[in-house]
């Protein structure tokens, strides 16, 4: 699958919600525990090697699985695959917990659910569309039907 | 670069809800320079999230290609071929080309271009602040209207400053912007069990502003974190009724999303 690397390593370069220096370990067997620099921009996990300036790779958070391990350790996974898993230390047990809520609310499809309930909430107190204002409140995306997974 | 690509082409192929889909013609792919003659080639594109996949055809089971749409601009324009309905996505990153599209009429094109437009994770963010914020004015003036019929109820416990957001609610600051709702919920909500579905009504949150001695009309703090603990319960349980719905659930882990 060809994809646009120019720009999703500028977008690596944006403001990030959350970046520290983790150990990280990947999904293959026999993997060693390196010390990445990660940041997390939008709902992409970028890591980078501790002293360069673009990142190794890119961790797409769609449809993701955030599971604590041993202490101050949490695991990625996916859906389609839940035993792959890539590991990340962190430095205390506060640091795990800060990087497993962030990543927790960090994909598009949590906001569309966040989204699709307040537009919900809101036309149950006032009766009225919140969306409307904005012209938006055809587009699919903002669709109650798109909760019926 | 890496990137998950198995995973993110699953993601393509689930069942969560396309944004946008149909035919466009395509000059060049992602990553190239555009060569922009002839009629292009047509492809099946599906826009989900800020991520525009093209697929061989309408069944295809495999992406082609994928453009991340985060700091793109969408512009109408000029096709090598007059009379095609062409738009381009703009980057502002070194030494990256617009990617040029088509349509196939105008009423196509228009549709693309604002679903590219509102693609982004950031413009998504937007929206969900701004109508976490309506909601919370939304309920404040309904519970000002039926400021008469309560009666007051258990008190809902504060959550406690757990990380830097709570402790941004309890210092007396207007709701920080970086709050996400059911972040602070799922702390608060664990705590605050004594409200029960009953108190789902929209007396709930009202009466226990009034049961605490606070006046609704005042932006104290505290009433913005009382609603929301009180939102948080609601979300909770729409999570864990959809959770439940969802493949099974282990335990110990916190699973962002089903397919």
């Amino acid at each position: 699958m060809r994809y646009n690397e120019k720009e999703l390593q500028a977008l690596s370069r944006q403001p990030a919600e959350m970046a520290a220096e983790l150990g990280m370990r990947g999904p293959k067997k026999g993997s060693v525990l390196k010390r990445r620099l990660v940041k997390l921009v939008v709902n992409f996990l970028f890591y980078f090697r501790t002293d360069e300036a673009e990142p190794v790779g890119a961790l797409l958070l769609e449809r993701c699985r955030v599971t604590r391990e041993e202490p101050g350790t949490f695991s990625i996974s996916f859906v389609e695959d839940p035993e792959r898993k890539y590991h990340f230390e962190c430095s205390s047990e506060e640091q795990c917990q800060e990087w497993m809520e962030a990543l927790r609310w960090a994909s598009y499809e949590f906001m569309r659910r966040s989204l699709i309930f307040y537009r919900n909430e809101i036309q149950k107190v006032t009766g009225k569309d919140p969306l409307e204002q904005f012209g938006i409140s055809e587009e699919a995306r903002f669709q109650l039907s798109g909760l019926q997974a | 670069m890496k990137l998950n690509e198995r995973s993110v082409a699953h993601y393509a192929l689930s069942d969560s809800p396309a944004d946008h889909m149909g035919f466009l013609r395509t000059w060049g792919s992602p990553g190239t320079p555009p060569t922009p003659s002839g009629t292009g080639r047509r492809y099946w594109f599906v826009l989900k999230g800020n991520l525009l996949f093209s697929f061989e055809s309408r069944k295809g089971r495999v992406p082609l290609s994928l453009v991340v749409l985060e700091g793109c601009t969408v512009e109408l324009a000029e096709a090598p071929v007059p009379e095609e309905f062409a738009f381009a996505i703009c980057f502002d990153a070194p030494g990256v080309h617009p990617h040029l599209l088509a349509a196939e009429g105008p009423a196509a094109q228009e549709a693309w271009v604002k679903a590219l437009s509102r693609a982004s994770f950031g413009y998504m963010r937007l929206v969900v602040r701004e109508l976490e914020s309506q909601l919370q004015d939304a309920r404040q003036s309904l519970a000002l209207q039926h400021h008469s019929s309560w009666k007051p109820t258990a008190s809902c416990c504060k959550p406690q400053a757990r990380n830097n957001r709570s402790v941004v609610l309890e210092n007396g600051h207007p709701l920080s912007k970086d709050c996400s709702p059911v972040g602070l919920v799922e702390e608060a909500g664990s705590r605050c069990a004594g409200l029960g579905l009953a108190e789902r009504e929209l007396q709930g949150p009202a009466s226990l502003l009034l049961g605490r001695g606070q006046s609704p009309v005042s932006p104290e703090t505290s009433n913005f974190s009382t609603l929301h603990d009180w939102y948080g319960q609601e979300i909770m349980k729409l999570q864990q009724h959809w959770q439940q719905r969802a493949q099974g659930r282990q335990p110990e882990c916190e699973e962002q999303d089903k397919p």
